[in-house]
């Protein structure tokens, strides 16, 4: 099963919507090819739309906050947005954090966060 | 040619997102691209049960409606639940709002390799949904599963894990055992888990006190070369 996540570019900014089961192989896929994008396209923002994922669960989490971690090292800053109520409070009741991301409510919200940032 | 998924696809679209589909067609197997004309009463309630599941779970807005809908593109003119005694006990019980006497059906759901990690969640929390808890208690449902088979993988190999629907004196829910024939843990490395300085390579480390926290019992059992069985207990209402 060959699936890959696409980047989307929108100025200069990288845009994923995670519109599948993230399976860990496939997330530890995005989380390569996307270091590669923000490199070669000097993007200073990562949105990750995650409102169509259902479960997240502590080694998605991980991931999640590995990327951010890694996308901030290369001097962007990484968002992820659209969390589903059911996951937040799941999350927060397994005691796992997601501190090396921001986060925004919708993608509208995060590009506002990022435009202001680079003003 | 109408086939199941032709059908319903085209009455869910809008309402249930193209993902959410793709997994109740998935669950539905052969009988997804069945052509309507062709399928048995049985199939009808078959299909019909897991739509009910899905619809109510997912539809953000006129579930009973689209329900309705799906039962008419398929010939039926009752939805499931509402007569024949062999969809009683799903349809109904969720329809109610709180299960019914529900039957201790056993679900074994093989672990070997990532997918099955995928599957398992999507299994469970359809199970969960059946017996009537709630959405977001499924959500939780669904996530300890998801962790609980990721150790298996991670650091077992292969294993299993069963649902059970259970109802006794504390009320009805969902009873998850997952068992592997793997190294087992030590005491060391347990004291560690629990003290939350592990940090295993693959994962977090933190699998074992997440689903702990998660869920309303909680029961390991494990010994180097012996294998581990985790047990745990969803309820209801809390």
């Amino acid at each position: 099963m060959d699936q890959t996540i696409p980047i989307i570019q929108i100025r200069n900014c990288l845009l994923v919507s995670i519109q599948t089961e993230l399976h860990d192989r496939l997330a530890l896929d995005l989380q390569e090819s996307l270091m590669e994008r923000v490199r070669l396209t000097d993007a200073k923002g990562v949105i990750l739309d995650v409102s169509a994922v259902e479960v997240i669960d502590s080694y998605i989490t991980r991931i999640l906050n590995d990327i951010g971690k890694s996308v901030r090292f290369m001097g962007a800053e990484c968002y992820i947005v659209g969390i589903r109520p059911a996951v937040a409070m799941t999350l927060i009741e397994m005691g796992v954090e997601l501190d090396s991301v921001n986060t925004a409510l919708t993608l509208d919200l995060a590009l506002e966060k990022l435009e202001l940032l680079q003003s | 040619m109408k086939t199941v998924e032709s059908e319903i696809g085209a009455i869910l679209a809008g309402t249930i997102s193209a993902i959410t589909q793709r997994s109740i067609f998935n669950r539905l197997g052969p009988l997804a691209t069945t052509p309507v004309s062709q399928l048995t009463s049985a199939d009808r309630l078959t299909v019909m049960t897991e739509l009910e599941n899905s619809v109510r779970l997912f539809a953000r807005r006129n579930s009973a409606e689209l329900i309705a809908s799906c039962a008419r593109a398929l010939g039926s003119d009752v939805p499931a639940g509402s007569g024949s005694p062999s969809s009683s006990n799903g349809a109904a019980a969720s329809s109610s709002g709180k299960p019914a006497e529900a039957p201790a059906v056993t679900k074994r759901l093989p672990i070997e390799q990532e997918k099955d990690i995928a599957t398992a969640r999507l299994e469970a929390w359809s199970e969960s949904v059946r017996i009537g808890l709630s959405k977001f208690t499924s959500v939780k449902v669904a996530t300890a599963v998801s962790e609980l088979a990721r150790n298996i993988v991670f650091y077992a190999g292969k294993g299993t894990v069963e649902l059970r629907a259970v109802r006794d004196d504390r009320g009805a829910g969902l009873q998850i055992t997952a068992i592997d024939q793997g190294p087992g843990i030590d005491s060391k490395k347990l004291q560690e888990i629990w003290g939350g300085t592990y940090k295993s390579q693959r994962g977090m480390g933190k699998g074992l006190v997440a689903v702990k926290k998660l869920v309303d019992e909680f029961n390991l059992d494990t010994a180097p070369g012996r294998g581990t069985t985790v047990t745990c207990v969803f309820r209801g209402e809390r």
